[in-house]
C-alpha cells in the first residue's frame, strides 16, 4: 500500500470500510512559511465509514486542518507543513510523487458557501467527470442521475437538468454541490461548515443527507453548531487555538468530556 | 428667533463655504455637459450640410458630361492595372532568365554617362578630326573605365564578375562618334530579345489593347474639362450677381449704389447654361465608346491568351496567374460600365439618396482635382477596419493570455513585474511610437521580408515600408494595455469559490481556467476587446505616420498579402487635410462628415461595451 500509483491513481481503490482511513501524525502547519504555526502538533485517526466532526471556536484551526486533507492550502503560496505528516489510506499525501490533483479526485470537498458553477445543473454534476476526460454521454447521464438521487435532489430537478444551477434555492444549490462532489466517487468527503449559509429547514435536509451518505463515504465535517455535531457525527474532535484538545466518540465529548476546556465549550461557557 | 442650531462660519453673498464648494463642482459638471452638447451640435450641423453641396457637385458632374467620361477613365485605369501586373511579371521573368544580359545592357547605358559627359571635349576633338585626338580619347577612356565601380554602375547587382570584366573590355574599342554599342552588348541584347520574344509580343498586345478607348478618353476629357470650367465660371457670376443685387437693395448711400449698379451691369449671365448643347459631344460618343470597348475586349482577350504558360520565375507565374483570373472580371466590369455610360443623360436628375450613397460607398477620395472631386468613404473606412482587425488579431491573444497568466498562474513576484510593465506601454506618446514604426519596425519588417526563405509568406517581399501590417502591429501594442487591464479586472471578478470548487473536484489549473474562469469572465473579456477596438479605431497619430497614406481600395487579389499594401484611414485623413481646407467648402464638410462617422462608430462601441459590463456586474 505504499506505492502511490496503486493507491491514488486508480479510481476503484477499495476504501477500507473499517479501521483508520486518515492518519494525522504530529502535524504542524503554517500559513507564513513557518514563522507562526496555525496548527500545532496534531495527531488524529479518522475512522473509515464514519462521520467525524471538527468543532471549536473561530480561529481554532478546524477549517485549516480540513483544507490540509485535500491539500487545498497549496493554493496559498506561503502555506507550509512544518512538521508531521498526513496519511490517507496509508499514503503520505505530501510525498513528492503525490499529485494534488489525483488526491482531490479521492478526497472531495463541499464548501461553506454553496458555489455551483454558472452552468446548467447537469453540467455542474458532470464537471468532475468531464475534467477526467469522460465524454461518453451514457456514462455521464448515469453518473449525474445517480449522484443527484444520492443527494436527494433528483426528484426536484430531473425535469430541468439543462437550466442554470443559479436558479435553484440556497439549500438546493448546496445539495447540488454535494452531488457534484460525490459524482467523481471519492472515498472521503470533506465538508467545511456546509450549513452555515442555510436556513434551518435546508440545514435539516443536509443533515439527513449526511446520514445517508455515511453508508458510502467517510465524512469529515467542520461545524460551528454543536447540536449539529451531536446529530450527525460519530466522532468529534475539539480544537482550541491551533491545538487538538480532545478527540473522542461524540457522546463522550458532549456527555462526559475529560478536559475542562471541552466542557466549558460544549456547555456554552465560551466560544 | 432661533439662537441655537444655526450654521456657523462667515457668509459671502449669502452663501457659506459649503455652498460655494458645492456650486463650484456643480458648475464644472454642467459646463462639461454643455460643451459636449455644443461639440455634438456643431459637428452634426457642419457634417449634415455636406449632403446638399455634394448633391449639387454631382449634378454638375452629370450635366457637364464628365460623368460619361468618368466611365471611360475608370475603364482605362482598370486596364492599366492589368498592364502593370503583366509588366511586373515580364521583368521578373526577364531577371530570372536573362539577369546577366539585362545587367550587361543596363550597365552599358550607365557607363555611357561618365564617358560622354566628362569626355565631351575629347569627343568634340575627335569630331573635328584634330591631331592626336584618338590617342587622347583612348587614354581618357581607359582611365575612366579603370575608375568606375561595379556597385555604382550595376546598381541591382545583376552581373557576375566575369561579365562585368568582359563588358569593360568590350568598351575599350567603343567609338564615341558612332555611338553603337559594342558587339558584346549587342549579343546580350539579341539573346534577351530572342528569349523573351513571345512574352514581349503578348505583353505589347495586352498593353496596346486600349489604344482606341484611350484616345477617345483623351479627346473627351479635354472637351468636358472646358465645359466644366465654363459652367463653373457661369455659376460664380450668377452668385456674384445675386450678391450685388442684395447689396444694392440694402445700401442707402447713393454713391455706393451707383458703383454697385455699374458693377452689376458688367456681370453677364445667361438665362441658363446650355448644358444640352455643350454636352452633345459626349452624348454622341456613346457608339464610339461601345466600339472602343469591344475592341479592347477582343484585343485584351487575345493578348492574355498569348501570354506564356511556363515561367522560370515563380513570382512571374503567380502574377500571370492573377492576370488570367482578373481579366474576365475586368471585362465583365467593362460591360457593366459601358452599359451604364450608355444610360447617361445630362438632364437626368441626381437622386438625393444616390448622392448620399456615393459618399458612404464611393471608392474614390480625390480632392483638389481640376477634373472632379470625389468624396468616397469606402477606401478610408476599409483602411481603418483592416488596420483595426490586424491590431486586434494580434493584441487579443497576447493581452488575454497575459491577463490569464498574471491573474491565475503567475507568482506574486511575476505579477509585480508584468503588470506595471504592460501598463507602462500606455505611457508611450503615440507620436513616438509612430517614429519607431517608421524608422525601426518599417525598415526591419521590409528587410525581414526580403529574406529568400520567407518569400512564400503572402505579401513578402514587401514593396512598401509603411503599410497596413506595420500600422496594425503598432496599434496592437497600443491596444494591449487597455485589453490586458480590463481583462484582468474581468478575471478578478470571477469569484474565488469557482476556482476552489473546480480544483477540489480534481481539475488542474489549466482545466479550471478554460472550463470555469474563462466562460464566467467571457462577457467581461468581450467588453475589454470592444474597448480595445474603440481605442484602435480612433487612434490617429500612429496611422498617419505609419499607414502609408495612400487613398485607394486595397487590391484584394493579393489575398492575405493585402496587409503589405499602404492605406489611409478615417482619422488620418482628417488630421492630414483639415489644416489645408477653406472653411465652409465641400471638402471641409466632407471631413466633418468623416468625423461624424468616426464619432458614431466609437459611440456604438463604447455603449455596447458599457452594456456588457453592466450586465456582468449583475451576475
Amino acid at each position: 500500500m505504499n506505492d502511490p500509483s496503486t493507491i491514488l491513481e486508480s479510481q476503484d481503490v477499495a476504501a477500507p470500510t473499517s479501521g483508520t482511513i486518515i492518519d494525522i501524525d504530529d502535524l504542524s502547519f503554517s500559513y507564513d512559511l513557518g514563522k507562526t504555526n496555525t496548527l500545532r502538533n496534531i495527531s488524529l485517526d479518522i475512522p473509515a465509514g464514519k462521520v467525524t466532526a471538527f468543532i471549536g471556536p473561530s480561529g481554532c484551526g478546524k477549517s485549516t486542518l480540513i483544507r490540509c486533507l485535500n491539500r487545498m492550502n497549496d493554493l496559498v503560496d506561503t502555506a507550509k507543513v512544518t512538521s508531521g505528516k498526513i496519511s490517507i489510506m496509508g499514503q503520505d499525501i505530501h510525498a513528492p510523487d503525490v499529485d494534488a490533483i489525483e488526491l482531490r479526485k479521492h478526497v472531495g470537498m463541499v464548501f461553506q458557501k454553496y458555489n455551483p458553477f454558472p452552468k446548467s445543473i447537469y453540467e455542474n454534476v458532470a464537471y468532475g467527470l468531464r475534467v477526467q476526460g469522460i465524454k461518453k454521454k451514457s456514462i455521464l447521464d448515469q453518473a449525474v442521475e445517480e449522484s443527484l438521487q444520492k443527494s436527494a435532489l433528483w426528484s426536484e430537478v430531473k425535469d430541468r437538468l439543462n437550466t442554470s444551477a443559479l436558479g435553484l434555492s440556497g439549500g438546493q444549490q448546496q445539495r447540488l454541490c454535494i452531488a457534484r462532489t460525490i459524482a467523481v466517487k471519492p472515498q472521503i468527503v470533506l465538508m467545511d461548515e456546509p450549513c452555515s449559509a442555510l436556513d434551518p429547514i435546508a440545514t435539516a435536509r443536509i443533515e439527513e443527507l449526511i446520514a445517508e451518505l455515511q453508508q458510502d463515504f467517510t465524512i469529515v465535517i467542520v461545524t460551528h453548531n454543536m447540536q449539529q455535531a451531536t446529530r450527525v457525527s460519530d466522532r468529534t474532535a475539539f480544537f482550541y487555538l491551533g491545538e487538538l484538545v480532545e478527540y473522542d466518540d461524540t457522546q463522550a465529548i458532549f456527555g462526559n468530556p475529560s478536559k475542562k476546556q471541552t466542557e466549558d465549550y460544549v456547555s456554552g461557557r465560551f466560544g | 428667533m432661533a439662537k441655537h442650531f444655526q450654521k456657523k462660519g462667515r457668509r459671502i453673498l449669502g452663501w457659506d463655504l459649503q455652498d460655494w464648494i458645492k456650486g463650484f463642482f456643480g458648475t464644472n459638471a454642467t459646463l462639461s455637459i454643455v460643451i459636449l452638447l455644443l461639440i455634438c451640435f456643431y459637428l452634426i450641423r457642419e457634417a449634415v450640410m455636406f449632403f446638399p453641396s455634394h448633391h449639387q457637385g454631382l449634378t454638375l458632374y452629370r450635366q457637364t458630361g464628365q460623368e460619361f467620361v468618368g466611365h471611360l477613365i475608370e475603364e482605362v485605369d482598370e486596364h492599366a492595372k492589368i498592364v502593370a501586373m503583366t509588366d511586373q511579371a515580364y521583368y521578373r521573368e526577364l531577371d530570372e532568365k536573362f539577369g546577366n544580359e539585362r545587367g550587361v545592357s543596363d550597365s552599358y547605358e550607365a557607363l555611357l554617362e561618365p564617358l560622354e559627359d566628362a569626355g565631351e571635349d575629347f569627343i568634340d576633338a575627335l569630331d573635328d578630326e584634330e591631331e592626336g585626338a584618338q590617342e587622347a580619347w583612348d587614354t581618357f577612356a581607359t582611365k575612366t573605365l579603370s575608375k568606375v565601380y561595379k556597385k555604382e554602375i550595376d546598381t541591382f547587382n545583376r552581373l557576375d564578375d566575369d561579365s562585368w570584366n568582359a563588358l569593360l573590355a568590350s568598351m575599350k574599342g567603343w567609338d564615341p562618334l558612332e555611338g553603337d554599342p559594342p558587339a558584346f552588348v549587342e549579343e546580350a541584347r539579341a539573346k534577351m530579345k530572342e528569349g523573351m520574344a513571345s512574352f514581349e509580343l503578348a505583353r505589347a498586345e495586352v498593353s496596346a489593347a486600349d489604344d482606341q478607348l484611350d484616345s477617345l478618353r483623351g479627346k473627351l476629357v479635354k472637351i468636358a474639362s472646358v465645359v466644366r470650367e465654363d459652367a463653373k465660371a457661369e455659376l460664380t457670376s450668377a452668385a456674384r450677381k445675386i450678391a450685388l443685387e442684395q447689396g444694392i437693395a440694402s445700401t442707402t448711400d447713393p454713391d455706393k449704389k451707383a458703383e454697385l449698379e455699374e458693377k452689376l451691369s458688367e456681370v453677364k449671365i445667361m438665362d441658363s447654361f446650355p448644358f444640352a448643347a455643350r454636352s452633345t459631344p459626349m452624348a454622341e460618343s456613346k457608339d464610339a465608346h461601345k466600339a472602343a470597348a469591344a475592341d479592347l475586349k477582343a484585343k485584351l482577350t487575345a493578348g492574355v491568351a498569348k501570354l506564356p504558360a511556363e515561367f522560370a520565375s515563380q513570382p512571374a507565374a503567380e502574377l500571370i496567374e492573377r492576370v488570367r483570373k482578373k481579366t474576365p472580371d475586368v471585362l465583365e466590369e467593362l460591360d457593366e460600365s459601358v452599359a451604364e455610360a450608355a444610360r447617361w443623360r445630362w438632364d437626368k436628375p441626381v437622386g438625393y439618396f444616390d448622392s448620399a450613397l456615393q459618399f458612404f460607398f464611393g471608392r474614390d477620395w480625390v480632392t483638389n482635382s481640376s477634373w472632379h472631386d470625389f468624396y468616397g468613404l469606402l477606401p478610408l473606412f476599409t483602411g481603418s477596419v483592416l488596420i483595426s482587425c490586424i491590431a486586434l488579431a494580434i493584441a487579443v491573444p497576447f493581452s488575454v493570455g497575459a491577463a490569464i497568466y498574471v491573474n491565475r498562474i503567475a507568482t506574486r513576484l511575476e505579477q509585480n513585474i508584468i503588470k506595471p510593465v504592460i501598463e507602462m506601454v500606455q505611457a508611450i506618446p503615440s507620436v513616438v511610437l509612430g517614429i519607431f514604426g517608421i524608422l525601426v519596425l518599417g525598415e526591419g519588417l521590409r528587410e525581414f521580408s526580403q529574406v529568400e526563405a520567407l518569400s512564400w509568406i503572402p505579401g513578402f517581399p514587401m514593396q512598401e515600408r509603411l503599410n497596413i501590417l506595420n500600422a496594425g502591429l503598432l496599434l496592437a501594442l497600443m491596444a494591449v494595455p487597455t485589453i490586458f487591464t480590463l481583462c484582468e479586472d474581468a478575471l478578478n471578478n470571477v469569484p474565488r469559490s469557482f476556482s476552489e470548487a473546480s480544483l477540489a473536484l480534481g481539475a488542474s489549473r489549466i482545466q479550471t481556467v478554460i472550463k470555469v474562469i474563462l466562460p464566467t469572465a467571457i462577457s467581461g473579456i468581450f467588453a475589454a476587446i470592444l474597448l480595445g477596438l474603440g481605442r484602435v479605431i480612433g487612434e490617429t497619430m500612429v496611422v498617419l505616420l505609419v499607414a502609408g497614406n495612400k487613398i485607394a481600395m486595397p487590391d484584394w487579389g493579393a489575398g492575405v498579402g493585402v496587409v503589405a499594401q499602404p492605406t489611409h484611414t478615417m482619422t488620418g485623413i482628417i488630421a492630414q487635410e483639415m489644416g489645408e481646407v477653406a472653411d465652409g467648402t465641400l471638402h471641409w464638410r466632407a471631413l466633418f462628415l468623416v468625423g461624424l462617422v468616426l464619432f458614431t462608430i466609437s459611440l456604438c462601441i463604447n455603449v455596447a461595451a458599457q452594456r456588457i459590463i453592466r450586465r456582468l456586474s449583475h451576475l
